[in-house]
């Protein structure tokens, strides 16, 4: 099955082994342009290793990954992230905690602040005037997420649940095309969780950003998403909208296996 | 004035930034500068020696300060580089009879060029295995110099190596007397602190706190953190070879001895003490512990012994160096700063 040219992200195959464990079996996805498509299953379902093998983390023993019908197979996640704009979050490592929170920002957008690596070292107007720019990007970005008054602070002193919302706003820096997210509200409290899917919806709407979302809070995917992707033991088990892939008999009963 | 609460947010819930503590860092600089350049108006002869000492170890103590500090990768080769960057200039300044600051360029750029392929292999791997590589690396250095005898003279070193020449439209002179060399010497570290300020403060700088902070989320955000490791290596290296190549112009001397684990150690004494992932923290950190081994000479019975205790005392004292310390004494601690600020 040829990938489809209009998908943001396509996989085809994906297949990753650990020893004699087979975490993603075989998988085909097309997340299409302009969707917010909610991945989710039981532990172990191979959730996060598709992600990885998607995102340059770890290379898959078999099949292709294509972002916008450009095939980005074996590519490094920075080459990923700077020339396929495909753009990913991590569950534990959410933030830089030495750097200011405007700091983490302004990092996050210096890929396309700088046209390359000699520009990063260069030091005068031309510098100031990129930084200038990103810092004022920076600022628009910690008002929609709320955390303006905490821009100076060290993102290490801030909570988990704000890290989050950092974390979401520097992702939106480099002006991505497509944003995995990896369970985005697990340790989140509920007013957060509410706050950041406010921020999904209108990146999706107002910048047309892709995303595919792993995420276990069900209500939560049920609201936000668009469409809705099961995974059990490493294969797709349901593909639909929210609410009618969770009545489906396959997939209550791995959730209640798993 | 709006009270703060203990996070450092003021009454209008805002966390306050202090341009105070960025002036502070300038004044503190101007002030060091000032008083190490009157320093040999009152010092004696020994004691500008001493500083002189201390300015040498600044640079390579600068360069594991970006690795280190900076890169998040602990290195042993600095002193391998030192000692690559002295060989360099006095092989060069010896049979060729180059400019001083043709050496010193030299010296620091061959050792940057050695950095890039030992880099290949050697950046594949992380923390204790990258560390052991650096250490075989010194190890080797050490072998060569000892063991070419027909370039470096084997365990006698060269000596006679020249004195640093000043070209000038009238000729220029030759650095001889102990205030020339000081000047010198101070020139260079200031050179060399600004450039390290440069760097750690670009953007470049913040995608190597990213690396060391961590290395999966900073390619996350698009660094290649390959390519900057190998950069920070490389330019670490660039440090420690002109540092090396003052060192030999001053001496006149360079055996196979620099590349002994002492000199690691007084290097990682100076930025650990100091205070690893600040530029302030190596400047006092070189100062202190040259100046410290240098005063404990009066009993000389004791001295390593006292010089050992020293070092545990400071360890348990102040676990992130002496700076972070001294600041926190006179209130301008980052967190602090936060507080006070209005």
């Amino acid at each position: 099955m040829p990938p489809d040219p209009n998908a943001a992200l396509s996989v085809r195959g994906i297949e990753k082994r650990f020893g004699y464990i087979t975490a993603v079996d075989g998988v085909n996805l097309d997340i299409h342009a302009g969707e917010i498509c909610g991945l989710t299953g039981p532990n172990g379902s191979g959730k996060s290793t598709l992600f990885d093998c998607c995102t340059g983390l770890q290379t898959a023993n078999a099949g292709r990954v294509f972002a916008h019908g450009m095939d980005i197979t074996g590519w490094e996640m920075h080459r990923i992230v700077r020339e396929a704009r495909v753009i990913r979050s991590f569950q534990k490592a959410v933030v830089f905690k030495a750097l200011s929170v405007e700091d983490n920002l302004v990092l996050a957008g210096q890929m396309v602040g700088f046209p390359g690596m000699a520009s990063t070292f260069g030091i005068g107007p031309a510098s100031w005037r990129r930084v200038r720019t990103l810092r004022e990007q920076a600022g628009h970005l910690l008002d929609m997420v709320g955390l303006a008054h905490m821009r100076h602070a060290p993102a290490g002193k801030i909570s988990f649940g704000q890290q989050k919302l950092l974390q979401f706003a520097s992702m939106l820096m480099p002006q991505p095309r497509v944003i995995l997210l990896d369970e985005p509200m697990a340790g989140v409290n509920p007013v957060l969780i509410d706050r950041m899917m406010e921020n999904i919806r209108r990146a999706n709407q107002e910048q047309g950003i892709t995303f595919l979302v792993v995420e276990h809070n069900l209500d939560a995917m049920k609201a936000l998403c668009h469409r809705l992707v099961v995974l059990s033991r490493g294969a797709i088990i349901a593909d639909g909208t929210p609410d009618a892939v969770v009545r489906e008999p396959s997939v209550v009963e791995a959730y209640l296996a798993g | 004035m709006a009270s703060v609460s203990s996070h450092g947010v003021n009454t209008h819930g805002n966390y306050v930034y202090a341009n105070r503590q960025h002036g502070l860092r300038i004044a503190g600089f101007a002030a060091l500068v000032a008083a190490l350049a009157a320093a040999p108006l009152v010092a004696s002869e020994y004691q500008v020696h001493a500083l002189i000492v201390s300015m040498v170890f600044l640079l390579p103590a600068l360069g594991l300060n970006l690795i280190h500090g900076y890169a998040g990768m602990l290195s042993f080769a600095q002193m391998a580089f030192f000692g690559i960057g002295a060989y360099t200039s006095a092989l060069l300044a010896m049979r060729f009879g180059t400019p001083f600051w043709l050496n010193i360029a030299a010296g620091g750029l061959v050792a940057g060029l050695v950095a890039i392929p030992l880099g290949v292999p050697a950046l594949r791997l992380r923390r204790y295995s990258f560390v052991m590589c650096t250490l075989g690396f010194a190890v080797i250095a050490q072998t060569i110099a000892k063991n070419w005898v027909s370039v470096t003279r084997g365990d006698l070193g060269l000596s006679n190596v020249p004195r640093p020449r000043i070209a000038l439209w009238n000729g220029g002179f030759e650095i001889s007397d102990i205030k020339s060399y000081y000047y010198l010497a101070l020139m260079l570290a200031i050179l060399a602190v600004l450039a390290f300020i440069a760097i750690v403060s670009s953007a470049a700088g913040r995608y190597m706190i990213a690396i060391r902070e961590d290395e999966t989320l900073a390619a996350s955000v698009g660094t290649p953190t390959w390519h900057y490791r190998m950069i920070a290596f490389a330019l670490s290296a660039v440090f420690a070879g002109a540092g090396g190549s003052f060192y030999v112009h001053y001496f006149t001397v360079i055996s196979p001895t620099v590349f002994d684990p002492f000199y690691a150690n007084t290097l990682l004494v100076i930025v650990l003490g100091g205070g690893v992932g600040t530029v302030g923290g190596v400047i006092l950190g070189s100062f202190m512990f040259v100046a410290l081994s240098e005063a404990l000479r009066i009993a000389p019975d004791i001295r390593m012994i006292a010089y050992g205790v020293l070092l545990v005392v400071i360890v348990f004292a102040c676990p992130e160096g002496l700076l972070p310390l001294v600041m926190r004494k006179i209130g301008t601690s980052p967190a602090k700063e936060v507080a006070n600020a209005t």
